[in-house]
């Protein structure tokens, strides 16, 4: 079973991306998580990221960026096949996808800096939304400064501070980022 | 007789809209509101929850303030004392507390699946347990 989650403050720019990636009805639920609540708890930072969980609700792969296709295989640097490969051979036939001992050894906790810019961010939101703009983009930059490389709060505010995802914010974003070393992506 | 407010702490996916306080740049919480946020309890002996407390003096010197029924706790320093992170805004009588590090841990070492209920595009919930017994993928995109 599929279920994609949507980390999209504007419901309605979810809804269309859905939309345009499908021109027939989707079959798989699409969840929407705008205060990031569920993408914190399953330590999720980054987009397009994929967590296997198996029939009694095990983890069996934890958070890992997983594109769809190669199109943007230079900015990832791996190919999407053998995510495609690994996900057919446990559905079809139950083979896992790493040892037990792995999938712990790669759940850390979130250290306490990340959890306040987290929290800043969730509370910015908040204000943005009852419409306190000047409150809620102060808590913004907060978290922005706590957290230079979470890709969730840094690419995924440039919508709410009127700034385009996929323009020069975020491509300055992506150079900072890979400059210090790609901190946080697994693949 | 201490004036109190309504003060909003989302904390645990919940929004809660409880008696407290706005003093000196912070947000203060009635302790009979302290269950409601956080699941611990201000008693003589300390912030506890089960047979755990965590001692009044080691919640900091200003942390705690009034007696009886007009007894409020700062919540930067209840939160320092659960470790759990908070961002607070006094003008708005608005916090968010994190989830604490430690039940991240918790269901990390156990390798279970965290339990979640979301809403669809169309606002209608659906729970992870809504799929007991399959194989789950879940994954997250966004239109950034």
């Amino acid at each position: 079973m599929l279920l994609a989650i949507s980390l999209d403050e504007d419901v309605e720019a979810a809804r269309a991306c859905a939309r345009e990636e499908s021109p027939v009805p989707l079959t798989y639920p699409v969840l929407v998580d705008r205060d990031h609540a569920w993408a914190e708890r399953y330590g999720v930072i980054n987009v397009p990221t994929t967590i296997w969980v198996d029939e009694d609700d095990r983890i069996v792969r934890p958070p890992a960026i997983a594109p769809g296709d190669d199109k943007f295989i230079e900015f990832v640097g791996f190919s999407a096949e053998p995510h495609h490969q690994a996900l057919r051979a446990w559905v079809r036939d139950g083979v896992a996808p790493m040892a037990d001992t792995e999938v712990r050894a790669r759940r850390a906790a979130p250290d306490a800096r990340l959890q306040e810019a987290r929290a800043e961010r969730r509370l910015a939101m908040h204000l943005l939304r009852a419409g306190a703009a000047d409150l809620g983009h102060a808590h913004l930059d907060r978290a922005l400064a706590l957290a230079p490389d979470d890709w969730t709060i840094q690419r995924g505010s440039l919508p709410v501070r009127g700034k385009d995802p996929f323009g020069q914010d975020f491509f300055d974003f992506y150079q900072r980022w890979e400059a210090a070393g790609r901190p946080g992506y697994e693949g | 007789m201490t004036t109190f407010t309504t003060v909003t702490v989302v904390a645990d996916g919940t929004v809660h809209a409880v008696g407290g306080a706005v003093r000196d740049d912070a947000v203060w919480l009635r302790s009979e509101s302290v269950p409601t946020v956080t699941g611990w309890s201000l008693k003589p002996e300390g912030l506890c929850r089960d047979d755990v407390c965590i001692p009044r003096a080691a919640l900091g010197a200003d942390a705690i303030a009034g007696t009886g029924a007009d007894e409020t706790i700062e919540l930067r320093a209840l939160a320092r004392a659960l470790q759990r992170a908070v961002a607070v805004e006094p003008v708005a009588a608005l916090a968010v507390v994190a989830d604490a590090p430690a039940d991240l841990a918790g269901s990390i070492v156990e390798g279970r699946a965290p339990a979640f209920t979301l809403p669809d595009l169309d606002g209608t919930p659906v729970a992870l347990a809504d799929f007991a017994g399959r194989k789950k993928l879940l994954f997250a995109w966004s239109s950034w």
